[in-house]
């Protein structure tokens, strides 16, 4: 649900099991970095701040032809509202500005981070491999 | 997450345990403004040593805090980030617009930069 309480759920859930794909701390850090301000961007832009909205979060295990494109696919899916096109591109970090650093943080974390639309439905697919 | 004031010479000290995000870093903004803008504190200090998770949104409070310090010619100081909290604040490339130090002594005895 589109509420901030669930985040800290989330966060809990998803280190460990990133962990038990394969990857190592620092990359479990920054999995669960990007889930967390992947749903926090859905809260706070897609449902404007709603609360008990949905929002659908699905793990895959990416199996590559060899060890090194194995890995982690999350997607995620809400029923909001389109975004800005211009949201997505996202701001460039380091000016003291308080917003935007959510898409950079998601982008630095993880290897594919992809948006679409299809109807009402946005979907987020983000994947990490392991190196 | 739990955040407390103390208050020295012209100082306050906020200790921050838990995780800042979204869910709280909306009260972790409010005690940073509410300090410097209403109160007018010279000098606010913010103890993260027992913050083991920061997202954007408390990246957010802390750059908030630091404007209203600039504002105000105040200073907004920072220590005890943990590794992850610091990773955090380096992906930003904001680390070094902070004034960050590793405890609480250093940043108390520190002169303005």
């Amino acid at each position: 649900m589109s509420n901030p309480a669930v985040l800290c759920g989330v966060r809990g859930a998803v280190s460990p099991l990133a962990g038990a794909v394969g990857f190592g701390e620092e990359d479990c850090h920054k999995i669960t970095l990007a889930l967390d301000e992947a749903i926090t961007n859905v809260i706070r832009h897609a449902y404007g701040g709603k609360l008990e909205r949905p929002i659908k979060i699905e793990f895959h295990k990416v199996n590559g032809k060899d060890a090194a494109k194995a890995g982690l696919e999350i997607t995620l899916t809400d029923r909001g509202v389109k975004p800005n096109p211009d949201a997505l591109k996202g701001l460039p970090p380091g000016e003291l500005r308080s917003g935007g650093l959510g898409l950079h943080f998601m982008r630095q974390s993880m290897d594919t981070v992809v948006h679409t639309r299809v109807g009402s439905t946005n979907r987020l697919r983000m994947v990490k491999y392991i190196r | 997450m739990q955040i407390s004031a103390r208050h020295l010479d012209n100082t306050t000290i906020f200790d921050v345990t838990g995780d800042i995000d979204l869910a709280n870093s909306p009260a972790v903004r409010k005690a940073f403004l509410t300090e410097l803008r209403e109160k007018k504190i010279p000098r606010v200090i913010v103890n993260l040593q027992g913050v083991k998770y920061i997202d954007s949104s408390g990246i957010a409070s802390l750059v908030e805090g630091l404007k209203a310090s600039r504002d105000l010619k105040a200073r907004f100081i920072l220590f005890g980030l943990s590794k992850s909290a610091r990773e955090v604040l380096q992906l930003s490339r904001l680390l070094k617009l902070f004034e960050i130090y590793e405890n609480e002594e250093q940043a108390l005895s520190a002169e303005s930069v």
